[in-house]
C-alpha cells in the first residue's frame, strides 16, 4: 500500500504531466503516456529554454512553488521525477 | 578613404544618460549611472530601470514614446541646421519602436474584461501613435516615405539601415531615422518572467552579469545626401557607409549559439562599406548583460575583429531601451568618432573566460575612421551599421 | 520587381486554388466577421517549428511557405532570401492575452511564452525558422500604408542587391477585443455587406483577417505573374483597371469618386476578404492572378449608386496594367501598380 508521500508524489506527477501538455502546447503528447522518468529537455519531451521559464511560472501558479535560482534549473527540471520531487519538497515549506 | 555619399548631419538623443548629446557626453565622461527604482508606473517587481529625468513633453497628450521621439528629433533637426524647414528636399522618415506599436493599455483591457465595454481614449491615443506619421505631422513634414520598424531590439538600427537603402536608391534626399521607446509595464513584466532582468545595475560582458535593466529614450540621426548637404552650406564630417542584417532562424528568444547570424550581418555591412575588419576602430555592441547575448556577441566580435578590438556596451548608462536602442547607439557611435573617445563599459569588472575578450573599462582615446554599432533582437534578427568620419 | 510566387491564407481557406474559387464564386455572407477557418492552419509539416505559435504567426508562415513553393525556386535560393512582413496591428490577440495574465496573476507570474509572441516581429521570426532562411528579416507597421511601404522596401533591397529574393507580405487578425474596438470606432455593416462603390462619408466595414505573401525578385527568369511596384509611376501608360480598397476601415470614402470619373473600370474584392488595413496585399494578389490568367473577376458586391463603370461579370480579356488603390486615414492616395512584362 503506497505511503502518503508516494500518493502525494503520484498525484503531483499526474497533475504535472497534464499541465505540461496543456500549458506548453504539446499537442501530440498523451499525458497518461509520459513516463515518470521522462527527460524533459533534449531527447525526452524535447523542451527548450522558453519552456523552462514557462515551467517556472506553471510551478508558481499551480503549485505555489518558486524557483529562485535558475542556475539550479538543470537539476530540478531534469525529468518528471525530479520536478515532482522538487514540488513535493518545496510545497511542504 | 571612406565612402562619403551619405552624411550624418544631425544627432539627437534623450535617455537616462542625458537629455541631449552634451549631457550624455558629460555623464559618459564622469561615469555617472542614472539607474534606479521604477517610478513611472506601479509595479510589484523590484528591478532597477533607467528612466529619463527632467523631461518636458512637447505634446503632453501624446504617448510618452512619441514625446521622446519628438524631443530627440527636434535636437537632430536643429543640429542639422534645418529648424526653419527642409526646403525642396524630399524627406523620408523611418523610426523603430516596440511599445508605441502595441495596443497594450492595461486600464483599457481591465475595463473591457470586467464590463465587455471600455472607454476609447487609450485606443484613440494608440491610433495617433504611429511614430513616423506623427513625427511628420508634428514637424509639418510632407514625407515621401514614412514607415515604422517593429523588429524588437534591432528596430532603431534597422530603421537607419532602411534610410540608407532609400537614399542610395534615390527614393528621397534626406531621412530622419532612429528609434524611440518608453519604459512600460508590459516589457518589464515580460522580460522579468523570461528571467533575464537583473535585480542590480547591469554589467554587460562581465563574468558575473545577471541580466539586463530596461530603459527608455530616443535616438535620431539625420541622414542626408552629402552633395545636397554641401549645397546648403554644411561640411559633413560623419557618414553612414554600411548596413548588414541577417536572421538566426534558430529560436524565438535565444540567439543562435554559433553567432553565425551576427557574423553574416557584420560581413554584409563591411562589404557594403568596402572596408576590412581591421579598419574598424571601435564597436558599440548590443551588450544587454544577459548570459546568452553577451556570450554569443562577445565571441563573435572576437572572431570577426580579433581579440584586440576595442568594444563597449553603453547599456550600462541607458539600460536596454528596446526600439530606441539602435537609434541611441548610432548617435553614441557617431559621438565617439567625432570626439575621438569612447566611455568605459559601465558595470564591467571581470573578464568572462567563456567570452574571452573584455570591453574597454576606462575612457579610451580612439584613432581611425570607422566604427560599428550592432543590435541583436528577440526573434533572432542581427543588425550592424558602419559609421565613418572624414 | 517581378512576382515569382504567391501564397494566401484567408477566410475561405488556404492557397491560390481557394482564392480563384472565391473570386469566381463571389460574395458569401461572413459569419459574422471574416475569420480564417481553423483547418486552414492545420499543417504540422510546414509548422513543424511552430508548436507555441499563435494564429497570426501560423497564417504568416503558411502563406510565406506557399509563396516560396509556388515560385519553384531551388533550395539554394534560401541563402539569398529576405523577409519583409507588414502588419497594421500585429499580434493583438496575444497582447491582450498577456494583459489578461497580468491582471489575473500579477506582474511576477505572467507567461513568458505569451510575452515573446506579443512582439510584432514574432511572425517573421517563425517564417525564417520554419523555412530556414537566414537573409535580412524585417517587420514594419504603418497602418493602411503598411503593405505599400513593404513593397517599396522590397524594391529598394533588390535594387541594392541586399538579397536576390524576398518574401514580402502582410498579416493581420481579428479577435474579440479588436472587434469590440471596430464596433466603437467604425460603422459595421449589419447585413455583412461591404459596399465598396457607395463612396460614402461614413462607409460600413466588416472586420477580416488573413495573410498574403509574394516571392519577389528582379530576376526576370522567375517572373511567373507580373511586375509590381509601390513607387511613383515613371510611364504615362493608362491603367486597364483599378482595384479599390474601399472597405470602410479609413473613414470618409468620397475621395474615391474621382476615380470613377476617369471611366477606367473599377472593382473591389474587399467583400471577399473582409475589411483590413492591409487589404492591399490581397487586392494585389487578385490583380496578379488576373494578369497571369488574362481574366477579370466580377465585383462580388455590385451596389453602384453613382453608376460608375464597375466590373459586373467574369471575363476573359486582355488586361495589361492594374492599379490597386487606397485612400488612407489622412486621405493620401496609396497605389501599387502591377503589369504584365
Amino acid at each position: 500500500m503506497p505511503d502518503a508521500k508516494e500518493q502525494e508524489l503520484n498525484s503531483i506527477r499526474k497533475k504535472l504531466k497534464e499541465q505540461l501538455v496543456s500549458h506548453l502546447s504539446l499537442e501530440d503528447v498523451d499525458p497518461a503516456k509520459i513516463k515518470d522518468d521522462e527527460i524533459l529537455f533534449g531527447e525526452g519531451l524535447g523542451l527548450d529554454s522558453l519552456d523552462a521559464v514557462e515551467i517556472v511560472v506553471l510551478l508558481q501558479r499551480n503549485f505555489g512553488v518558486e524557483v529562485k535560482d535558475m542556475s539550479q534549473g538543470r537539476k530540478i527540471f531534469y525529468s518528471i521525477e525530479t520536478l515532482a520531487n522538487y514540488i513535493y519538497e518545496n510545497q511542504k515549506k | 578613404m571612406p565612402a562619403t555619399d551619405i552624411a550624418i548631419t544631425g544627432l539627437g538623443a534623450i535617455s537616462a544618460a542625458g537629455n541631449n548629446t552634451q549631457e550624455t557626453l558629460a555623464n559618459f565622461s564622469s561615469g555617472r549611472r542614472n539607474g534606479g527604482p521604477v517610478t513611472l508606473f506601479k509595479t510589484e517587481l523590484n528591478y532597477p530601470a533607467f528612466q529619463v529625468q527632467n523631461f518636458s513633453p512637447l505634446k503632453p497628450e501624446a504617448m510618452r514614446s512619441l514625446n521622446l521621439a519628438f524631443y530627440a528629433a527636434e535636437q537632430a533637426i536643429s543640429d542639422a541646421g534645418l529648424e526653419n524647414g527642409f526646403g525642396s528636399l524630399r524627406i523620408g522618415i523611418c523610426l523603430g519602436t516596440t511599445v508605441a506599436s502595441q495596443l497594450n493599455d492595461t486600464d483599457f483591457y481591465r475595463q473591457y474584461r470586467q464590463n465587455q465595454t471600455a472607454p476609447m481614449d487609450s485606443v484613440e491615443r494608440y491610433l495617433k501613435s504611429n511614430l513616423a506619421y506623427e513625427l511628420a505631422k508634428f514637424f509639418k513634414i510632407r514625407a515621401q516615405l514614412c514607415t515604422t520598424i517593429v523588429n524588437a531590439c534591432s528596430s532603431g538600427t534597422d530603421a537607419i539601415g532602411v534610410g540608407l537603402s532609400w537614399l542610395r536608391n534615390d527614393y528621397c534626399d534626406l531621412v530622419i531615422a532612429g528609434g524611440a521607446d518608453e519604459l512600460n509595464r508590459v516589457p518589464l513584466d515580460g522580460f522579468g518572467c523570461l528571467s533575464v532582468v537583473s535585480k542590480s545595475l547591469c554589467a554587460p560582458f562581465d563574468r558575473n552579469r545577471s541580466g539586463l535593466n530596461l530603459g527608455e529614450g530616443a535616438g535620431i540621426v539625420i541622414l542626408e545626401k552629402t552633395n545636397l548637404a554641401c549645397k546648403r552650406g554644411k561640411t559633413p564630417a560623419l557618414f553612414l557607409n554600411g548596413y548588414g542584417q541577417a536572421a538566426d532562424a534558430y529560436h524565438l528568444t535565444a540567439p543562435r549559439p554559433d553567432g553565425s547570424g551576427l557574423k553574416q550581418a557584420l560581413e554584409q555591412a563591411l562589404k557594403q562599406a568596402e572596408i576590412q575588419p581591421e579598419d574598424i576602430t571601435f564597436i558599440n555592441a548590443h551588450g544587454t548583460a544577459t548570459k546568452d547575448n553577451d556570450l554569443v556577441e562577445g565571441k563573435t566580435l572576437a572572431k570577426v575583429f580579433g581579440p584586440q578590438i576595442k568594444f563597449l556596451s553603453t547599456k550600462g548608462f541607458t539600460g536596454h531601451t528596446l526600439g530606441a536602442a539602435g537609434g541611441l547607439e548610432a548617435v553614441f557611435t557617431c559621438l565617439g568618432l567625432r570626439e575621438n573617445w569612447i566611455p568605459a563599459n559601465a558595470g564591467f569588472q571581470e573578464l568572462d573566460p567563456e567570452i574571452g575578450i573584455a570591453p574597454v573599462n576606462q575612457i579610451t582615446q580612439i584613432k581611425g575612421n570607422y566604427a560599428v554599432s550592432t543590435s541583436l533582437a528577440f526573434g533572432g534578427n542581427n543588425s550592424a551599421l558602419i559609421f565613418a568620419k572624414n | 520587381m517581378y512576382i515569382a510566387g504567391m501564397g494566401i491564407v484567408f477566410n475561405r481557406g488556404r492557397g491560390l486554388t481557394n482564392l480563384e474559387k472565391a473570386l469566381t464564386q463571389g460574395w458569401v455572407k461572413p459569419n459574422p466577421v471574416y475569420r480564417v477557418p481553423a483547418e486552414a492552419l492545420a499543417d504540422k509539416q510546414v509548422l513543424k517549428e511552430a508548436r507555441r505559435a499563435d494564429n497570426l504567426s501560423k497564417m504568416a508562415t503558411l502563406s510565406a511557405f506557399d509563396a516560396l513553393a509556388d515560385s519553384g525556386l531551388p533550395e539554394k535560393s534560401k541563402s539569398n532570401l529576405g523577409i519583409i512582413l507588414a502588419t497594421a496591428f500585429g499580434p493583438h490577440v496575444t497582447t491582450f492575452g498577456f494583459l489578461d495574465d497580468i491582471l489575473t496573476y500579477g506582474d511576477a507570474q505572467v507567461s513568458p511564452t505569451l510575452f515573446s509572441h506579443s512582439v510584432h516581429n514574432a511572425a517573421a521570426s517563425y517564417i525564417a525558422l520554419n523555412l530556414q532562411t537566414r537573409g535580412p528579416t524585417l517587420t514594419m507597421t504603418q497602418f493602411a500604408d503598411s503593405f505599400q511601404q513593404a513593397i517599396i522596401l522590397a524594391e529598394s533591397w533588390l535594387e541594392e542587391k541586399r538579397c536576390e529574393y524576398i518574401l514580402v507580405g502582410s498579416v493581420d487578425q481579428t479577435g474579440k477585443v479588436m472587434e469590440y474596438i471596430c464596433s466603437q470606432k467604425l460603422k459595421l455593416a449589419q447585413d455583412g455587406r461591404i459596399k465598396p462603390f457607395s463612396f460614402s462619408p461614413n462607409p460600413a466595414a466588416v472586420p477580416g483577417e488573413g495573410s498574403a505573401f509574394f516571392l519577389v525578385t528582379n530576376n526576370a527568369q522567375y517572373n511567373k505573374y507580373c511586375s509590381i511596384s509601390g513607387l511613383p509611376a515613371e510611364d504615362q501608360e493608362k491603367d486597364d483597371l483599378y482595384i479599390l480598397d474601399s472597405d470602410g476601415m479609413c473613414g470618409d470614402e468620397t475621395l474615391y469618386k474621382k476615380l470613377g470619373q476617369t471611366n477606367i473600370p473599377l472593382v473591389s474584392y474587399a467583400p471577399i476578404f473582409g475589411s483590413m488595413l492591409t487589404l492591399s496585399s490581397f487586392s494585389c494578389m487578385a490583380a496578379a492572378l488576373m494578369l497571369k490568367n488574362q481574366k477579370t473577376y466580377a465585383s462580388p458586391i455590385q451596389d453602384n449608386p453613382h453608376n460608375f463603370n464597375i466590373l459586373t461579370r467574369h471575363q476573359t480579356l486582355a488586361v495589361h496594367k492594374i492599379k490597386c488603390l487606397r485612400y488612407n486615414c489622412y486621405q493620401e492616395e496609396l497605389a501599387i501598380r502591377l503589369k504584365t512584362e
